[in-house]
């Protein structure tokens, strides 16, 4: 039965190799402060291992424009910056190819780097994928985010509520053992004083 | 005795669908072609109601303690419905309906912290336009919530 239940992981695991494409993830967009460093991460889910190969690819397309530029490419385990492109010497590569992530850090951004930011990885030789896309918004002052505030408090008084009727009722199942236990001790030791003293009355009569 | 109990169990229904308009529907600031609420906001552009997103000059943190108070309170008052027909049930003869009268008082603070908010901070120096339906209905459920707490902690079950 284990057996067979291996040899049919196995196989399927085999089909699924040949016919799922490898998946790229990033963020969907990404805010920060004008002047600060922002990290756009990138990584893949490939059913195959990680090869020596694996390729990670950047370009930005700035808003409004038709044409994007490569920006980044990394491969045969070097990291190669375009040396001619926006950020010639402000982007730094972060990643880490083995653990599958590919992120790239800008530096000191600006209103100018409002745009898309497309990330390409090949796990050769599983090629077939998409590319992801991250929309980099760039503020004077980054606004909060919609809900995030809300479900805060939300979560925060919700689980306060739950955590109060578990420790009440909590403390009601430990005060009821207590006094459960000690009416067992009461009710041994007054079998035993009647004993003895029964048996003291016995030999004066 | 029935009908006192049909009045409160009406009033505390009343108390839910109250709170769950003054969440839900879109009227606390209107002016000619706008209708805004705690969540988003509905612009007439002559031929039909467009929902766009409330406009950044907002406070956000506000305007979002505002919504998740609103939630908490409707949460409450549904919840202590459901906790007062368990009680109903399962309450020794002659007690208290505590547990109810604990949803509906904190029911009560979290409208009312909503509806203060709201009154306190905002359009304080908007002149074309007015406080909505919803907006009112906030304000009604802070008292109908009130007078529920209050007689939840007052009731006691019949001793028969």
């Amino acid at each position: 039965m284990l057996s067979v239940l291996a040899l049919t992981s196995v196989v399927l695991l085999g089909i699924a190799s040949q016919c799922t494409a490898i998946s790229v993830y990033t963020n969907w967009e990404k805010h920060v402060q004008v002047g600060s460093d922002v990290r756009l991460s990138c990584s893949f889910f490939s059913w195959h291992w990680t090869s020596a190969e694996v390729t990670f690819s950047w370009s930005y397309r700035p808003d409004g424009a038709k044409e994007s530029v490569s920006i980044f490419h990394y491969t045969n385990g070097a990291p190669y910056i375009a040396t001619k492109g926006p950020f010639r010497d402000r982007l730094e590569f972060v990643g880490n190819p083995n653990r599958r992530d590919g992120s790239i850090m800008i530096r000191n951004v600006d209103y100018n780097d409002n745009g898309t930011f497309t990330c390409d990885a090949k796990n050769p030789p599983d090629i077939m994928g998409h590319p992801s896309n991250v929309r980099l918004l760039v503020f004077e002052k980054v606004p909060v985010q919609a809900g995030v505030i809300t479900g805060a408090i939300i979560g925060v008084v919700l689980g306060l509520l739950i955590l109060v009727v578990a420790i009440y009722y909590l403390m009601r199942f430990l005060v009821a053992r207590r006094v459960f236990s000690l009416s067992m001790r009461h009710g041994k030791k007054g079998k035993g004083k009647e004993g003895s003293q029964q048996r003291q009355a016995g030999p004066s009569k | 005795m029935l009908v006192l109990l049909a009045a409160i169990f009406i009033l505390h229904l009343a108390c839910i669908a109250l709170l769950l308009a003054a969440t839900i529907h879109n009227a606390w600031w209107m002016t000619g072609g706008v209708s805004t609420d705690i969540w988003a906001r509905w612009v007439w552009t002559g031929v039909k109601w467009n929902y766009t997103q409330i406009p950044t000059y907002y406070d956000q943190e506000y305007l979002q303690a505002v919504q998740a108070t609103s939630v908490l309170a409707c949460i409450f008052c549904i919840l202590g419905l459901f906790v007062f027909v368990a009680q109903l049930y399962t309450l020794p003869k002659g007690k208290r309906f505590l547990f109810t009268g604990a949803f509906q008082l904190l029911a009560w603070l979290c409208i009312m912290i909503a509806a203060s908010i709201y009154t306190e901070i905002f359009h304080k120096d908007e002149k074309n336009g007015w406080y909505g339906a919803s907006f009112i209905l906030a304000w009604i459920s802070v008292c109908l919530t009130f007078i529920s707490c209050v007689t939840y902690f007052i009731l006691r079950k019949k001793t028969a």
